[in-house]
Parts: C-alpha cells; structure tokens; sequence
C-alpha cells in the first residue's frame, strides 16, 4: 500500500501518476541545471528515468491489484481525501493498468530513441518537459474515475501534444498544424465540457460508478441521443474518427518524429480508450452499435483511399493511423466483450507498429533529409537495420500472418461476425487487403536500385536500437500473442462484465 | 429555483453563435473567440443545471466551472502564443491564406 500511493498533505496520486507529474515539475529545474553545469544529456537521462519509473511502477500497481483468483481488484483513491461521490476520484481497474501500461512503455521507448534525434535541436528541456506531462495527462485519463477529473488530464494531454505538434516553430508547416490541431480540439473540448453538463444535468453527478449505476439502461430519449452526439463529437475529434479527423494529416507529419510516433501510437488511442470507458459506461450496446459501425466503415475506407494517393511518407502513415482507428471501433460497435478485447488488443499491437513505423520513417527522414517517397529511391539498400524494422512494421500494419497486426485484427474481425455486423467484417478485411497496397509501395521503393550515387548512413546504434526492440516485441507478440490476449481479456472484462464490481467500488 | 429553458435556449443561441463564428469569420484571433463563446455555452448549461435543485444550489457543478474557466482560458493563450508564431510567418492573421497544408 505504501508502496503504490503518495500520501502527503492530503493529496492521494497512484504511484505511476505520481511519478509523472513530479517528473514533470522536476524537469525544468534539471535543464537548468543541465545547462548551468554542462551536463548535456542530463535532461534525457531524466526523461528516459522517468518514463521508466512510471512503467516499472505501473508493473507494481498490476501485482498490487492482482488478487489470488487472478482477477484484477478494481481500488478507488480520492485524491483530495473526500470519498468519491464528493471529490474527484482515481478508479484504477484492469483496463487503466493496460492503457497506463501502454502509454509507459511507448514513452519509455521514444524516450530513448529521442536522444539522438532531438540532439540537434535547441530548447530541449521544454520538450522534455511537455512529453513527461503529455504522459501523465494519457495516464490521468487511463485511471479517472469521474468526469470532471478525466476532462482535466483531457486537456493536460491536449495542451502539451498543441504545443510539441507546433514545437519546430521556426518553418511554417508545424506552426499551421499545430494550430488547425489546436482550435479543431478546442472545439471538441467545448462540446465535452457541453456532454459533461448535460450528463449533470441528468444525473447530478460526474462520477463514473454513480452514472453507470443510474444512466446505463435508461430509456432512449433525445436527450440521451443530443448527449450521445456531443460524446462522439468530444471524443472524435482527438481520436481522428473520419468526418472529425482533418487535423490529423497535418498534425502528425509535422511533429518531430518522436512525437509523431506518440501521437499516432497512443494519443489518439486514448481518445479512443475514453470514448469506449464512456459509452459503455453510459449507455448499452444497442444504442451505439449502429452509429459507430457506420463511422467505423467510414473512417477505414476514406483513410485508406487517402493514404493511397500520398507521396509524403510521414503522411501516408498518419492516414494509415486513420484506418487503424477504423479497425478499433469495429470491435467497440460488436457490443460485446471480446470485441472490446479485441479493440484494446489492437491499441497495444497498433502502438507498437506505428510507433515503430513513424520512429524508422524518422531514421530514414533524419539521414535521408526528405520525406517524399520518391526521392527515397534506394535508401533502404544503404540503411538495411532501419529499412528491415520499418518493413515488418509495414507488414504488421497491413495484417500479415507472423505479426501481431494478424492476431488483433483477426479478432476484431470474427467479433464483428460474431454479432450480426458481417457485412462490417466483410469491409475490414477488404479495406486490410487495400492498405496492403500502399505499405508495399514504400518497400518497393525503398529496394529500388538507384543510379546517382546519392550516399546515406545508417541511423545511429541507439535509434536502431530501439526500433529493432519492438520489431521483436511485434514478432514475438505475432507467434505466441497468448500474454497479452491474456491481459486485453482481463482489461475488457472488466470494463464489460464486470460492471457491477467498478460501480460497487465506490458505492459500496 | 430558476425557471430553465430560457437559459437552455441561450446555451442553443450561444452554441449556434460559436460555430457560425468558427466557420465564417476569416480573422484567427475571432476564431479563438468562437471557441472561448462555445466553452461558455458549455460552462453556462453548467450553471443552470445546478440551480434546478429544491432548496439549494449545488456547489459542485460551480468547482467544475471555475476549474473549466481556467482549462479553456489556458487553451486559448497556448492558441493566441500559434496566432503570434504564425503572424512571423505569413504577415496576416487571414485564415484563408493558410492553405499550404492541404490533403
């Protein structure tokens, strides 16, 4: 118990929130120091500790919580002391440990990959500061147990990822993103903060358990159909669902490389994580299975008929991050648990490879000194490390067999056929064999012999490093997926079945 | 206790007034102002909601305005620091001009 909460003047964090913030707070005091002493890698090396301490101490909150049965304990912390109903609260069940647990272990590897591909820029010590807290917002929202406190890290994460989109601000392109980003978010912040007082206004209260207990099963009335909307609207935008996703193509390319791979790995994920932590909390199944089904068809096929016609390869992945977010809502439309399973499967497998993709593409970018896949011809001869860990991204990206991409997209799928949506199954598989199409453009591309003796190294040993690490991760996952099929079940679980132990929680 | 409608039909005129903002005004410092009238339409509804209590009104709903206040103020200064940065670049605060990022 000491352990894992930080009690002090009445303020109660879990032990990886904790560690965040506090890193984040500490952060500008060690590039001042870091600046004042010469000791230039002092910031990464904070970083990388940090990101690390949060991941190892979400391992401990996951052996706290485990109980003998091998289920998860679901434990209520009111952070400022009073009981929930009153306070704001933390509910930290299966699922906040697997989002938690995911966001730390991204961070911790694009933590590491940062410290050469940074290296050139100036005014570190805030990047390093607002990817700490842009952690700790994602890990705020994996564990809110109400509304009001899942709005605050909502905006903690939005604040920092506006600022680290426009963070090379002396060219033009990452300024404009970063404000299309900033007011298009803005907006759907409104629209939250709107479906947060319309659920008040039902309710009279923001705390999950209470809601779910009152809210779940009541009758369809507009009311519950204009709350409905402004959640999709809220939460869309931030996870890309197409009509709402604009912001994204240019967001994503124009952000350093780093912090293209957290946005598209697990950025968006989150918005996703809340809709799903909120619809099913809020609503059954019947109510928004259509709906999303519908969104769901929607965003694969227009992001992949986009993605066919980029030439900028940071572009084509963030489209490709798009149709991901297809793929995840299919399983959240099937209503049931092992759909959900199969969503969460997902955002872990998807934040692997995208995160691994945008880091090589990132390599390639550093060493090749563009973007456009045309002039990429042949690179990938002179940067074989790099190019061989970008291609199995590619390939698990687009559901190949021997991946983990293959296992989580296989389950969604049969989810969807197994809830009367196959014609949603049917456009899955057909918009994966699309996208096969223009991951296997670049590989091509990348082989191609070429004749003007342009000259490339390759990317230094501790960024290759790092993307060789989660190629096995996406290899090993795609052979023996067992572990982490164990741990999606748990997390969607409880979220779905076990309800009635999340709401008696806090209402004893 | 306050009869709610009135304040419902402001918070509809007020959301309609937000997005017309958003979608026709050219200049991005009306642009943040339409997103600052949306964020009040919310915090309004808010409001109204609390006093449809019998006998009291409920402070809480009141915490929540106070810290989404200072949530949206915060979102419009990181917005307001971009419409400088991208003032250095293009010399206009035209929306319309910013149309290099396309697709």
């Amino acid at each position: 118990m000491v352990a894992q909460e930080f009690i002090s003047q009445g303020i109660n964090l879990p032990l990886p929130l904790f560690v965040l913030l506090v890193g984040g707070i500490i952060s500008p005091l060690i590039g001042i120091l870091a600046e004042k002493v010469g000791l230039v890698k002092l910031r990464e090396a904070w970083m990388v500790i940090v990101s690390g301490a949060a991941f190892v101490s979400n391992y401990m909150l996951y052996q706290d919580l485990s109980t003998s049965e091998g289920d998860i304990a679901v434990r209520v912390i009111a952070i400022w002391g009073q009981n929930p109903p009153l306070g704001g609260c933390l509910e930290i069940d299966a699922l906040s440990i697997y989002m938690a647990g995911s966001v730390a272990f991204i961070g911790f590897l694009v933590a590491i990959y940062s410290v050469h591909y940074m290296e050139r820029e100036s005014r570190l010590t805030e990047f390093y500061t607002l990817v700490t807290f842009m952690m700790a917002g994602m890990t705020g929202i994996a564990m809110a147990g109400d509304f009001f406190t899942l709005f605050i890290f909502w905006e903690l994460m939005g604040l920092s990822s506006y600022v680290l989109v426009a963070f090379l601000k002396a060219r033009w392109g990452p300024i404009e993103a970063g404000l299309k980003y900033l007011i298009m978010s803005a907006t759907a912040g409104a629209f939250l903060l709107l479906s947060m007082a319309l659920i008040y206004g039902m309710a009279g209260t923001l705390n999950f358990a209470m809601l779910a207990d009152s809210l779940k099963g009541a009758a369809t009335t507009p009311w519950l159909l204009v709350l409905f909307s402004t959640l999709v609207v809220g939460f869309g935008v931030k996870s890309a669902i197409v009509p709402l996703h604009t912001w994204l193509p240019d967001a994503h390319p124009e952000a350093p490389s780093p912090i293209s791979a957290l946005l598209s790995g697990i950025v968006i994920e989150t918005g996703l994580y809340a809709m799903t932590r909120v619809l099913y909390l809020l609503f059954d199944p019947g109510v928004f299975k259509m709906p999303i089904a519908l969104l769901s068809v929607l965003t694969m096929t227009l992001a992949n008929v986009m993605a066919l016609l980029q030439s900028d390869i940071k572009r084509l992945l963030a489209y490709s991050s798009i149709a991901q977010i297809g793929y995840m809502l299919v399983g959240l439309a099937s209503g049931t648990a092992y759909g959900v399973m199969g969503t969460f499967l997902h955002i872990f497998n998807h934040s692997m490879m995208k995160g691994m993709a945008f880091l090589s593409a990132g390599s390639l970018v550093h060493e090749a000194d563009t973007r456009d896949i045309g002039s990429m011809r042949g690179v990938g001869k002179m940067m074989p490390f790099t190019s061989l860990s970008l291609f199995i991204a590619l390939l698990g990206l687009g559901g190949v067999p021997g991946t983990n991409g293959f296992i989580s997209k296989y389950h969604l799928f049969a989810a969807a056929f197994g809830s009367d949506l196959a014609w949603l199954g049917v456009m899955g598989v057909l918009n994966s064999a699309l996208s096969m199409a223009y991951y296997i453009r670049i590989m091509q591309v990348l082989l191609a012999p070429r004749e003007d003796g342009l000259k490339v190294h390759e990317a230094p040993v501790l960024m290759v490093a790092v993307t060789f690490v989660m190629a096995a991760i996406i290899i090993i996952l795609g052979v023996w997926p067992a572990p982490i099929i164990n741990l999606a079940t748990k997390a969607s679980s409880a979220l779905v079945e076990g309800l009635s132990m999340y709401i008696g929680a806090v209402l004893g | 206790m306050l009869p709610l409608s009135p304040f419902l039909v402001s918070v509809a005129l007020m959301l309609v007034i937000g997005l017309g903002c958003l979608m026709i005004k050219r200049d991005m410092v009306r642009l943040l102002i339409g997103v600052e009238i949306l964020f009040n339409a919310a915090n309004l509804c808010f409001i109204a909601f609390s006093t449809q209590n019998i006998g009291f009104v409920d402070p809480f709903a009141h915490s929540v305005v106070m810290m989404a206040i200072v949530l949206d103020g915060t979102v419009i200064a990181v917005g307001l620091a971009m419409v400088l940065n991208v003032y250095k670049h293009y010399k206009t605060l035209d929306i319309r001009k910013l149309r290099r990022l396309r697709w």
